[in-house]
């Protein structure tokens, strides 16, 4: 039986995402907030595995209360539990303190409950883009990393065994390493899960447990959030577009006069 | 009714989470009725579309507290509504300040369907998003007793799971697939029984939107435009004020767009030229854009609201008074009363079409279908007689004109101008005729 932990962040739906042209943040008003595509690639893996071996899955996130929602999706993934790091001394945090909040968490879950065989996380966030959190709880927990994980090519329960396909710039990797281990997930990581009724349902009934820095979760408030990320961000700025494509109005020049002029530009930057 | 076995069993099923099939549900909820509302949208609302303002009365059926809820599910508050008549370059507009600021307010479905799934939810309602319903289940004597979705039935098991009902309230909106499916529509609806109709929202700086239009931060304006809007197409145009951004729309007869080969965004485009929007929207972005079928089929086209375990209700079942804009109102109306017949049923356990007849009766004594039984040939009148849309907005913009440049003029010349100008564009028997033939639509 197999002992997952998935951990997940809801980010804003990039796809129609606008920045503010004065101030360079992201509007994120009316913006509707989702998994993060890389953490749905990390619950479909989780699943399938589930599917196969047997076991239980645990999804964690850290984030505002609104992150419930995130979590109660996570179950369609069948998911067993579902936890929700939310407190207002959590907020501001950079990697460092994420990646420290998380794992605190997951070491406060392994010993009231029993340690975990794989952690999964996406290989970064498409909000923040770092992929450092992953990496982060790897070294806090003390297991071995792989990142940039599209594949697990095998998996031997009983000699705690796995061998991983991973994504490079030069090609795919094949690793082996012994459990419990902490891989990063592609999107090709997981297959999409069409999932059944039975846990649509379940979804919308379901609540996470809660934790704060309210001590349950020994917790080294120094650590945590805004006071605990010795990251400032010093500006951020939308990069301006200077290439321009050039436009010939058909209906002003003609099409004959219209191709001469591409020809010329082609021949000009040497394309033809 | 003869027993079938299903993998998940309710009492009631909705198909549909728009406000048709979310008040029957939030009326079974609270009687305790095992109820479950599927969903094909991500959630409640994803899915729909329509122009702009919601009711307090009809919402008041339903949540009591509304509109002192948090977070508060719509933009503005109506203080200002009425007509916006447009000729080619002006306009005329007729509007009314609104002593009762609580009466209606203008919204966004993707906001405000989610409000009322939340009550329907607390009310005890389980919900299916992301589901969509693909057959019935029937049982030995061939009556509706369930549905079957799309999804499988677990993580073990990929065959589609079914699900069994006692009755299932469809509320699945204009695309009545399967009201068709349950016999209830003998055929497809046609062009000229539904309006196409494209909304865009579009932000203003700022600060904007309450110095263009004379508001202030907490008032809101709802305007219907008329006349050159649609070019002349028999149709409506729209405009609603939402927090920081303009809902701006036009409807049409999809006959009409077909025949004419008009598409309802390049009349968009158009109409954004005139003036009057010019100047309102100079600066504007456009955060998104909608188009959606709106069921006019009205009396004539109307149903058979029940069957053998099944009820038809809001789009689905043709409720929608295009004149006075109402729309989610009898959406809301209608649910409760199949909500109401559905309860019955269980009380009574007979679920034949005998007892499901109730639902008509309730129907035929509300004040809604009245309204669509005494506006039956408002649709054909529209279709018909198109100087609704051209020839009366140019008359009553050109006679204005006359009647505000009078200075100097010997006042009975002006008159006599403005009847020969009503002569000239329609003549006195035209505007007897179209009159009359209005009239007659109300009495």
């Amino acid at each position: 039986m197999l002992n997952l932990l998935v951990s997940i962040k809801q980010v804003p739906d990039t796809t129609n995402i606008r920045i503010n042209p004065e101030t360079g943040t992201l509007i994120r008003e009316g913006v509707p907030a989702v998994i993060n595509p890389y953490d749905i690639s990390a619950l479909a893996l989780a699943c399938n595995l589930k599917k196969t071996y047997g076991g239980k899955i645990t999804v964690i996130t850290m984030g505002p209360p609104q992150a419930r929602l995130a979590l109660k999706e996570a179950i369609e993934y069948f998911a067993d539990r579902i936890i929700l790091l939310t407190d207002r001394r959590f907020a501001g945090a950079d990697t460092l303190a994420t990646s420290y909040t998380l794992a605190e968490a997951i070491k406060f879950l392994e010993k009231t409950d029993r340690p975990f065989d794989l952690y999964l996380f996406g290989k970064q966030a498409i909000d923040g883009d770092t992929a450092q959190v992953g990496p982060g709880v790897a070294a806090r927990l003390n297991v071995p990393v792989i990142t940039y994980t599209i594949k697990i090519e095998e998996l031997d329960l009983e000699k705690r065994k796995i061998v991983v396909q991973r994504k490079t710039e030069r090609g795919i990797e094949i690793l082996s390493a012994r459990l419990p281990v902490l891989l990063t997930c592609e999107k090709e990581a997981g297959h999409p899960v069409f999932s059944p009724l039975s846990a649509i349902l379940q979804a919308q009934k379901a609540e996470p447990e809660v934790f704060g820095a309210d001590g349950r979760i020994p917790y080294d408030l120094n650590r945590l959030g805004l006071k605990g990320s010795p990251t400032r961000v010093h500006r951020v700025y939308t990069p301006e577009i200077k290439k321009q494509g050039k436009m010939i109005n058909l209906d002003e020049v003609g099409v004959e006069a219209a191709v001469e002029e591409i020809i010329k530009l082609f021949k000009a930057k040497g394309v033809l | 009714m003869g027993k079938v076995k299903a993998d998940f069993e309710y009492d009631v099923v909705i198909v549909g989470g728009g406000p048709a099939g979310l008040s029957a549900g939030i009326y079974l909820g609270r009687k305790g009725v095992k109820t479950l509302l599927i969903e094909r949208g991500r959630f409640c609302g994803a899915k729909n579309l329509f122009g702009g303002v919601v009711y307090t009365e009809s919402i008041k059926t339903l949540a009591p507290e509304f509109p002192n809820v948090e977070p508060f599910p719509c933009e503005r508050q109506v203080t200002e509504e009425g007509y916006l008549i447009l000729t080619e370059r002006g306009y005329v507009k007729l509007t009314h300040s609104k002593e009762d600021r609580t009466h209606s307010f203008t919204a966004f479905r993707a906001k405000f369907d989610p409000f009322l799934a939340d009550v329907a939810q607390r009310a005890g309602v389980d919900l299916a998003p992301k589901t969509k319903v693909v057959d019935f289940l029937k049982d030995d004597d061939g009556n509706i007793s369930g549905v079957i979705v799309d999804r499988p039935k677990s993580f073990f098991d990929s065959s589609p799971a079914s699900i069994s009902a006692k009755v299932v309230i469809l509320a699945e909106g204009v695309n009545r697939v399967l009201s068709q499916k349950a016999g209830l529509y003998s055929r497809d609806f046609q062009p000229e029984e539904v309006v196409l109709s494209v909304k865009e929202v579009l932000q203003l700086p700022k600060g904007e939107l309450e110095k263009r239009l004379g508001l202030k931060e907490d008032e809101g304006l709802a305007l219907e435009i008329l006349g050159f809007i649609t070019q002349g197409y028999p149709g409506l145009g729209f405009l609603y004020t939402n927090k920081n951004s303009i809902s701006f729309g036009i409807g049409v007869f999809l006959s009409e767009l077909a025949k004419n080969r008009v598409r309802p965004y390049e009349l968009l485009e158009r109409a954004k030229t005139h003036p009057f929007f010019q100047r309102l929207f100079e600066g504007a972005e456009v955060l998104e854009y909608g188009a959606h079928l709106i069921p006019e089929w009205g009396y004539k086209g109307f149903p058979k609201f029940y069957g053998n375990g099944v009820l038809v209700c809001g789009d689905a079942g043709g409720f929608v008074n295009p004149l006075f804009k109402e729309g989610t109102n009898l959406a809301i109306y209608s649910g409760l009363l199949a909500g109401e017949t559905a309860f019955l049923a269980l009380e009574k356990g007979d679920f034949s079409e005998k007892t499901l007849k109730v639902y008509e009766e309730k129907l035929k004594e509300s004040y809604f279908y009245k309204d669509l039984a005494l506006a039956k040939n408002m649709k054909d009148l529209f279709l018909r007689n198109k100087h609704i849309f051209s020839t009366y907005p140019e008359l009553l913009y050109e006679a204005m004109s006359l009647f505000f440049s009078a200075q100097g003029k010997f006042k009975r010349e002006v008159i006599k101008e403005i009847i020969t100008l009503i002569k000239k564009k329609r003549g006195f028997l035209g505007v007897l005729k179209d009159f009359l033939s209005f009239a007659r639509l109300f009495w």
